[in-house]
């Protein structure tokens, strides 16, 4: 078993040499090696995942150093799978996608690299190991963003992804030094049973040991999963070659998740860190799908996309839904790969025939023409407020009963409730000829999608968690002040309320137009579509930094 | 450690402004041997004359020190003149020995360190050498695409970039994570410093990568041999070797 595990990420660092040595020989079916060793690596993880879920215990295969310890366990097992799945397709598209490019075999051996470096990164079972493949990776991904070297733009927008990357790669860094400082050993099963035995050492500026860690952790997540204020990296990070942008943003944008679960036992002993975790995952979720929507560049509205995503994953972990995270990063990275992968096609088809059928969803999205027959409003706000509930409800019920005593699977039960009603909501205003249809249809996907995400949630949580009191951790970790937890239920439950009071209102008095608020949503819409001028403010403070540092060479001449 | 043998040793492991002297020497010699010698030689002077002086290093020099090692790596990005950027990251670089130094390092650590992070730069000497003699000067932004126009040279300066702005396994990316590692827990704002100097470096580095190798190719130049490229990989593959067993094995 031990030398199945350490093959996993050797293969595609051996398909790597193997492709730059015999390239010239060769020549373009080169590319043919590097997938075949891939699909060899797939199936080996493949194998590791059933032996896991067949029982297989977690085992550690050391090395002589105190450092270069890979990690057997479910987590590294599911994410292997994930990462050699989608580097294998990523692998198979481009044989014909980049056949044109120069530079063919280096981008395989960039791929194969990367693909070795995100095993390392999963498996690690030391902090060193960790901190190398987690600096390889912002380092080869510049490389692979970079591809083009004819062009200067690629690079400039590999430069923000890598730079970003090194602030969280620093703060990694110190995160790893506070945990081998307290703890004295490099070795992550020897940190989280020392976690485990005193989890109060302590820190600094009154803090403990494992809240610093903690805080730097989610610094170094929220670097790679682009969270606000260290987001602007994906959405302009485009430029790149199409498979290097679905390996991305299916497999090296989850990393955060990654993080915190492969951390959780840091993070559930750091109390406050986790609603800070969901705070900041909010808020990237909320900026990120406003942004999205105010995009007139497709891939930047799908980078943005991203960004919302990675947003909910993080606030899933705050809310101690640990493994729901993992389920997601998962979930998403299957379904934006394909989106990347399959746009070309869906470009090439709809210079034809857009192929969107003229619906009632058509009509209402596109051509935004809202419903002149409506259903009573009344009715629909009972069934805004309730049925969501009530599905949510059941599917929490289903895996477990004592759900009210985890407040963060309430919380989450919430926003599955702000969706519904939204939905519902949306649904209100669509013009559609049979309005009871229309609403069966939603409300089945609802409840399809909801009890389905909860179920596998549960499984997920199941295998990678087994312990049952590290899942009651978990949720008491991040349950929070109940005044708090009040308020935002009662806020939730007024603006669902003030929204159908709105609509009611406006269906009395006809259709207005009130000109003062057009103004202020313009002005809104200007400050998004500009993207909140971060990205203005960053190039503002490097002109100046670059500014300063020729002025100190000119005062000090150039010695 | 008495005044005197500090401002001796300031001039070898340089802190500002007797690093002035280094890089004025630097810039006048221009043969890549001697600046090769001087680049592997210079600090192991400072660390000589600290060997022989038991004294105890005074809690302001590492500020100091960090200090010359910040102003460097700063003014580093606005240069485009590859020696002198040479000879600026090796003074950002070197004055962090004293930071290892204050935080209580063996002397082998401390010639580690010292010599983890000239060896990239010495390769980077003879790399620069190379530039000047194919193209008259080592500037950023004049003439770029050399990916394009000399390949196997561009793969040795973008492995050796890499190795100067401390990227695993290199030596300096080992020396790097010890200086944090041993000064976090101790002294977090002076390791903070040392995290902005890493990203100072790193952003200098791509700046080099960017000025130079990116860049439709334009000019029949002579690209590095087949013999010379095997040279570079092995004296490099050596670097990764003494990283992971010398520095990284200490960790």
């Amino acid at each position: 078993m031990e030398q199945l595990i350490t093959s996993i990420p050797a293969l595609p660092i051996i398909s790597a040499i193997l492709t730059q040595a015999l390239a010239s020989r060769l020549d373009r079916r080169v590319a043919w090696l590097s997938v075949t060793m891939l699909a060899l690596t797939f199936a080996l993880t493949v194998v590791i995942l059933v032996a896991h879920l067949a029982g297989f215990d977690s085992q550690v295969v050391g090395a002589t150093h105190s450092w270069g310890i890979l990690l057997n366990d479910p987590l590294s097992a599911i994410m292997g799978v994930l990462i050699s799945g989608i580097s294998l397709i990523v692998h198979i598209y481009s044989v014909r996608y980049m056949a044109e490019e120069p530079g063919y075999a280096r981008f395989f051996v960039l791929l194969d690299l990367m693909t070795a470096s995100l095993l390392v990164m999963v498996a690690a079972g030391d902090l060193i190991t960790l901190l190398v493949a987690w600096h390889f990776i912002g380092i080869l991904l510049y490389f692979l963003l970079g591809y083009d070297m004819r062009r200067q733009s690629p690079f400039r927008y590999a430069f923000w992804t890598f730079i970003t990357y090194r602030i969280g790669d620093i703060a990694m860094v110190a995160a790893a030094a506070i945990l081998y400082y307290a703890y004295g050993s490099w070795s992550l099963t020897d940190i989280f049973s020392g976690i485990q035995n005193n989890p109060n050492v302590s820190g600094l500026m009154g803090m403990t040991a494992v809240q610093t860690a903690a805080v730097l952790l989610a610094l170094a997540a929220f670097a790679r999963s682009a969270q606000f204020f260290l987001h602007n990296w994906l959405p302009y990070s485009m430029d790149g070659p199409t498979p290097v942008s679905a390996l991305m943003h299916a497999g090296i944008v989850n990393a955060g998740g990654f993080l915190i679960n492969r951390f959780a036992p840091v993070f559930v002993q750091a109390g406050d860190v986790l609603h800070g975790l969901f705070i900041v995952g909010l808020v990237t979720a909320v900026i990120g799908s406003v942004l999205m929507l105010t995009q007139n560049d497709v891939k930047k509205s799908l980078g943005y996309s991203t960004m919302g995503q990675m947003g909910f994953m993080i606030m899933e972990c705050g809310v101690g839904a640990f493994s729901l995270a993992i389920y997601h990063l998962i979930a998403h990275g299957l379904f934006k790969g394909t989106l990347f992968l399959s746009a070309g096609s869906v470009i090439n088809a709809a210079r034809g025939d857009d192929g969107v059928p003229k619906n009632d969803l058509y009509k209402f999205v596109v051509e935004r023409r809202p419903a002149q027959q409506r259903p009573p409003w009344l009715l629909m706000a009972a069934i805004t407020l309730i049925v969501p509930a009530s599905v949510l409800f059941m599917a929490h019920w289903l895996v477990s009963q004592d759900f009210f005593q985890k407040q963060g699977v309430i919380v989450l039960l919430f926003f599955g409730w702000v969706t519904g009603a939204q939905l519902i909501f949306s649904t209100y205003r669509m013009r559609a000829e049979s309005t009871g249809r229309l609403l069966t249809m939603v409300l089945a996907s609802f409840t399809v999608v909801v009890v389905g995400y909860t179920l596998i949630a549960h499984a997920f949580e199941l295998f990678l968690y087994p312990q049952a009191y590290f899942r009651e951790l978990m949720h008491s970790a991040s349950s929070f002040n109940v005044l708090w937890f009040d308020i935002m239920v009662i806020v939730t439950t007024v603006v669902i309320v003030l929204g159908w009071l709105l609509t009611y209102y406006s269906e009395r008095n006809g259709k207005r137009v009130r000109r003062q608020p057009k103004r202020v949503w313009l002005s809104f819409y200007a400050l998004i579509s500009r993207e909140f001028y971060i990205a203005d403010v960053y190039a503002w403070l490097t002109r100046v930094t670059l500014r300063f540092a020729e002025s100190l060479n000119v005062w000090l001449r150039w010695a | 450690m008495s005044l005197p043998v500090l401002l001796v040793a300031g001039l070898f492991l340089p802190l500002f402004p007797f690093s002035m002297l280094f890089n004025v020497l630097y810039a006048r010699v221009r043969h890549p041997v001697l600046r090769g010698v001087l680049l592997l030689v210079w600090p192991q002077i400072g660390l000589a004359i600290i060997l022989m002086s038991s004294a105890s290093i005074p809690p302001w020099l590492p500020v100091w020190a960090l200090l010359t090692s910040l102003l460097y790596a700063l003014r580093a990005l606005a240069l485009r003149e590859l020696g002198l950027w040479t000879s600026f990251i090796a003074t950002s670089a070197w004055a962090l020995v004293w930071i290892v130094l204050s935080s209580g390092a063996s002397m082998t650590q401390l010639q580690w360190v010292g010599l983890g992070i000239s060896a990239p730069l010495l390769l980077m000497a003879f790399l620069v050498a190379g530039l000047e003699h194919r193209f008259g000067a080592a500037y950023l932004d004049l003439y770029g695409g050399l990916a394009q126009t000399i390949p196997r040279y561009t793969t040795v300066l973008v492995i050796v970039i890499l190795a100067i702005i401390a990227s695993p396994l290199f030596p300096t990316f080992f020396a790097m994570l010890s200086i944090i590692i041993k000064v976090f827990p101790v002294r977090p704002s002076m390791a903070i410093g040392v995290g902005v100097v890493w990203l100072l470096w790193s952003w200098a580095g791509a700046r080099v990568l960017q000025g130079l190798i990116i860049g439709p190719g334009h000019r029949d130049v002579v690209d590095l041999k087949q013999a010379s490229l095997w040279l570079y990989l092995l004296l490099l593959a050596g670097l990764i070797v003494s990283g992971v067993y010398g520095l990284g094995g200490m960790l």
